[in-house]
């Protein structure tokens, strides 16, 4: 079983992965008899994806503190909730969810 | 009766529950009907509720600032006295102000100004006749950073109805570029390695590039040359605000980089802006703001100008949603990485800041509502020649009695009697001694390969060749200074001066 998302980065994130500001993904359904979740997509990003310096994406276990995370659970709609209403690295992937990772970290 | 202490890794109860990051439900706290799309500091809000949220923030931090005389109870029509300048660095915060200008100020937009009205009410009247976007190029500072003039021009571009003016760094020490904002200076060079920071004229020959990198490369350690770089950065936009007729400066500064810099300028000595780090007024002349013989009175005089940073009362999380939310592209600002070298405060203040806003949002805010409240101690001697902000009576002496210093015996460098020699440091704030004087234990890494460093000849920023007005002196005509320089004199020189007293041999 696998599920199809896409992930969209924005902010300078793009840089980090290939250059290219949105993927359209397919990744297992589960991960050690349970369901993938945002953790677990964040790793996947990093394993598969990830083009260079690891430690501007990832920190301690989860997205480098200064990323905001977006899920849409309707690709294309625009809008977006913020992972901490869902559970943040706990919420469960669904076929067609849109994640969205924005680097607030080059401000001003 | 629980039992505290288990095993985690055994057991799944054992583990303490997350903390939620957000109070109440997941309802928005402001309509409470929409399920939530944002948690800003513990508190829920949709997407409709959001949005004018963060206009009413932007214009509470903007609006009371434009008319010459700050509102009072009655609210008038925005009038300002002069265009308006955006500072964009390309970086989110910058982007964010830029669309919010545009959308409220350039060609409003009428899904943001819904149901207000009024004389005042931007719809009616276009508040700045002519709007101005300054971005300074940084990259040539760098040896490996891309040059995003071409991408940043693109977005101005994109807005339309706003004037675009590209520099580079390197036009801090580019005698051209003064000339062409109508001002003129003598270039200089100063000694880093004297205490007195002694000045002699810059030789011609250099170009601006190799000056800009010669003054970078002979500051003492990172943070002085991350420093150095902000403020060339900020004095170069303040003097192109000038030069455009301009009465405010708006910055992109979001309250999490704003609470970096307040803290991060603390360490390095900066706490006497503190204020000036959120708000300021600024005249370029050397008296701090007072414009000879005009009526204090007159409704008419111009006020200096005004550097606002409306999004002071918005966070970095808020910017990268309204990003998302708008569509609106981001260039994005590299980081200013230096081979070898250790980060500076600034870095190690901003990955603080950053992830404290992760875990204690609300602290980040606490910060600069503290600091806002802050008033420094002490008296203002004039203006800093090389930051243009004000000066704290006695601070060099302090220094002198706090650092351990060394005596050369020879105090006087022996120069042609054509040198001109003043002391730079008499003249600068503390934070400026410090980023030309501060050494740190292990020397600083060189930026740029094969580049010979000779901090004795350091090229200063142009404008430091206009030296401060000397006590009780005369303003010319044009509103420009009496430019005072000391040199040594020639026998004959001297002869002239004092014949008048010689006794004869007659």
């Amino acid at each position: 079983m696998s599920l199809n998302i896409s992930v969209v980065f924005q902010g300078g994130l793009d840089n980090l992965f290939s250059k290219k500001p949105s993927h359209k993904l397919t990744i297992p359904a589960t991960s050690d008899g349970k369901p993938a979740n945002l953790t677990y997509l964040i790793f996947w990003l990093r394993d598969n994806l990830l083009s260079e310096r690891e430690e501007l994406f990832i920190q301690d276990g989860t997205v480098r503190p200064g990323i905001l995370v977006l899920v849409n659970e309707v690709e294309g709609s625009g809008d977006g909730t913020d992972w901490e209403l869902l559970g943040e690295g706990d919420y469960e992937l669904k076929s067609g969810d849109e994640i969205i990772f924005i680097s607030t970290l080059h401000g001003g | 009766m629980s039992e505290s202490c288990g095993n985690s890794v055994a057991d799944q109860e054992a583990l303490m529950p997350r903390r939620r990051k957000y109070d109440k439900s997941k309802t928005c706290v402001k309509c409470k009907e929409n399920p939530g799309n944002i948690v800003i500091r513990h508190a829920v809000y949709c997407k409709s509720c959001f949005i004018p949220l963060m206009t009413f923030k932007f214009r509470r931090a903007l609006e009371p600032y434009v008319n010459a005389k700050p509102d009072g109870p009655r609210r008038t029509a925005l009038k300002p006295q002069g265009n308006l300048l955006i500072g964009f660095s390309g970086g989110m915060g910058s982007t964010v102000l830029l669309d919010l200008i545009h959308r409220y100020y350039v060609a409003p937009d009428k899904a943001l100004i819904t149901d207000e009205g009024g004389s005042h009410h931007p719809r009616n009247e276009r508040v700045w006749k002519r709007v101005i976007v300054c971005y300074v190029e940084v990259c040539d500072a760098f040896t490996a950073m891309e040059d995003n003039t071409n991408e940043i021009r693109d977005v101005v571009e994109h807005y339309g109805d706003m004037e675009f003016v590209p520099l580079r760094i390197q036009d801090a020490f580019d005698s051209s570029w003064w000339k062409s904002i109508g001002r003129d200076a003598i270039p200089l060079m100063t000694d880093l390695l004297n205490e007195d920071l002694h000045m002699t004229q810059l030789p011609e020959g250099k170009t601006p590039l190799e000056s800009m990198r010669s003054h970078i490369a002979s500051l003492p350690t990172p943070t002085a040359r991350s420093t150095s770089l902000q403020t060339l950065s900020r004095v170069l936009v303040q003097y192109t605000a000038l030069a455009n007729e301009c009465s405010h400066l708006v910055l992109g500064t979001s309250l999490t980089s704003l609470a970096v810099s307040l803290i991060s300028g603390i360490a390095y000595g900066g706490g006497f802006h503190v204020k000036e780090d959120i708000q300021e007024e600024w005249n370029s002349d050397q008296d701090m703001g007072s414009v000879p013989d005009a009526p204090k009175k007159d409704k008419t005089r111009k006020h200096g100008l005004r550097i606002i940073r409306p999004l002071r009362d918005i966070g970095m999380k808020e910017c990268g949603a309204w990003t998302w939310w708008m569509g609106l592209k981001v260039v994005g600002r590299q980081g200013w990485d230096w081979p070898g070298a250790k980060p500076g405060i600034g870095s190690l203040t901003k990955a603080f800041i950053v992830g404290l806003e992760k875990d204690y949002p609300s602290t980040v805010s606490t910060i600069v509502r503290t600091c806002g409240k802050l008033a420094p101690k002490g008296s203002v001697s004039g203006k800093c020649v090389s930051c243009e902000r004000p000066v704290q009576t006695g601070s060099q002496e302090w220094r002198a009695r706090i650092s351990l210093r060394t005596r050369e015996t020879t105090s006087r460098p022996t120069l042609g009697n054509d040198a001109i020699v003043k002391s730079l440091a008499s003249h600068l704030c503390y934070t400026c001694q410090t980023t030309f004087t501060s050494r740190s234990s292990r020397p600083a890494s060189i930026p740029y390969p094969d580049f010979n460093v000779n901090p004795t000849a350091t090229p200063l920023p142009i404008w430091i060749g206009r030296s401060p007005r000397p006590q009780g002196g005369d303003v010319l005509e044009d509103g420009g200074e009496e430019f005072t320089v000391f040199r040594p004199m020639g026998r004959g020189e001297m002869r002239d001066v004092v014949k008048d007293f010689l006794l004869t041999d007659e």
